[in-house]
């Protein structure tokens, strides 16, 4: 025996029968299609690592490679402790031309950490 | 046993119930909401009394004798033996789904790299899975709505994809294509009974949407929390995520001795997910999914729709019974709960139909 829901009696004559307009699917259609274009070709205003800008492509990827980088990842390692003046002038040199960056974010187009969350 | 729903079996190609089994209605030789000949809206098939004719068929307002084997067939059911052209398309399509589905979970999981991850997807699926193919929609709208107070940026590409899918099919792509539905219509097959959830529960897809894939990342970021150290965020809280990228890591991890990777949070949410889809007809689809909530607005206005022939429907309720994501679907087809499986088209009085400029 095959159970069913139960449900009200129907009226096919009162039912609204859902007529759907072509042209308002159509415009959408046109609108999505326009923006797909759009977006393959948007040069976005990040920066990328290697420089100049990234596409919009090469951000998207970033979010699921762990591409983004941000200023504070960048912050220089403190100096090192101890009395050894070798280890502090080899730091002293990495950070020598470190600046404060100016960007706030860049895009890494060849970063591939697997799971970045 | 009152919020227990039971899902009508797929009908066969002939008649199921034996030779003068009824096909058109499902197959069976008793059903109906109340399962009694003379109780209000019963409708019940009587495949046995095919020696009988016509005159073993009775019909009254309310109930309805189904004879299948009488010589003008089953009169309840349309009385052609269920072989118009709508009940014929309706079960081919119906007999294909698996077999489209899991062909774009293949295409979703091709080992093709990461090359494609600047692309979006228009499905649940998780881009950080070893072999997705594309990116998540969900992910990335969040990831654009955690980076608006550094670089606000318009996600052209994604509503691009996002649109021209939504706006040519509506949620069809939840029924035929999305991996992560069809991994719980296998689920759900492993139990027969399903908890029914008020139609009201669809809802919470929206609250989803605007409070944890865009509002709270934007919130989160303009406190300079970076979108993969927000602590609560829709990646984060993803049972897609869970599933196709912390397990496969985890057991990698298990493998080369780092240990299970993925955090008790997550493999707890992970077994409340699977424990979820045998009770429940795709819980993530109807109760969470933001993509899925997005693509069902659309279903008033697609192109590709469901529609309704009055000419055919001979109230039998067996569209609303086949429907297991408990859409009322002897009132109105195209509504956002439909993901467009289009078990209801067996029947013969609901269509499948694609908008034409002459209507």
């Amino acid at each position: 025996m095959l159970g069913r829901v139960q449900q009200p009696p129907v009226n096919p004559a009162l039912r609204d029968l859902e007529r759907h307009d072509f042209w308002a699917g159509f415009a959408a259609v046109l609108v999505g299609l326009v923006l797909v274009v759009c977006g393959a070709r948007h040069l976005t205003s990040i920066e990328t690592v290697e420089g100049g800008t990234a596409w919009e492509t090469q951000l998207m990827k970033a979010f699921s490679a762990g591409g983004l980088q941000f200023p504070e990842q960048l912050v220089p390692a403190p100096p090192p402790k101890g009395d050894d003046p070798a280890a502090l002038e080899r730091w002293a040199k990495q950070n020598s031309q470190y600046s404060a960056p100016t960007w706030k974010v860049r895009v890494d187009a060849g970063a591939t950490t697997p799971c970045p969350t | 046993m009152d919020n227990l729903e039971q899902k009508p079996k797929e009908p066969a190609a002939g008649p199921p119930g034996g030779p003068g089994g009824c096909a058109d209605c499902g197959g069976e030789a008793v059903h109906g909401p109340q399962s009694t000949v003379h109780s209000p809206q019963s409708t019940v098939h009587s495949p046995q009394s095919t020696a009988q004719g016509p005159q073993s068929t009775v019909q009254s307002p309310q109930s309805t004798v189904h004879n299948q084997g009488a010589p003008g067939g089953c009169t309840a059911c349309g009385g052609e033996g269920g072989q118009s052209e709508g009940k014929a398309l309706g079960r081919r399509l119906l007999r294909s789904r698996p077999w489209v589905q899991a062909g774009f979970a293949g295409l979703w999981l091709a080992p093709v790299g990461q090359w494609l991850h600047g692309i979006p997807g228009c499905v649940f699926h998780c881009y950080s899975c070893p072999l997705s193919a594309l990116a998540c929609p969900v992910g990335v709208l969040a990831n654009y709505a955690a980076l608006l107070p550094v670089a606000p940026e318009m996600p052209y590409l994604l509503l691009g994809v996002l649109l021209v899918v939504a706006a040519v099919s509506g949620s069809l792509a939840c029924g035929w294509a999305c991996p992560f539905g069809f991994l719980q219509d296998l689920l759900g097959k492993l139990t027969p009974r399903k908890i029914a959830l008020p139609a009201w529960t669809g809802h919470i897809r929206y609250a989803v949407l605007l409070g944890l894939v865009i509002l709270l990342p934007v919130v989160l970021g303009y406190k300079g929390i970076r979108f993969d150290e927000q602590t609560v965020s829709i990646c984060r809280l993803c049972p897609a995520g869970a599933l196709e990228a912390g397990l496969p890591y985890s057991v990698q991890g298990l493998l080369t001795g780092h240990g299970w990777v993925m955090s008790g949070f997550k493999s707890g949410l992970l077994l409340a997910f699977v424990a979820a889809a045998l009770f429940i007809h795709r819980p993530w689809c109807r109760l969470f999914c933001p993509l899925g909530g997005l693509l069902a607005l659309f279903n008033r206005v697609s192109l590709f729709h469901l529609r309704f022939n009055p000419k055919e429907c001979v109230e039998c309720n067996l569209c609303r019974s086949r429907c297991s994501m408990g859409v009322k679907v002897d009132q109105k087809v195209n509504v956002s709960g439909c993901i467009r499986c289009l078990e209801c088209t067996t029947c013969g009085a609901i269509e499948p139909r694609f908008a034409t400029p002459k209507g």
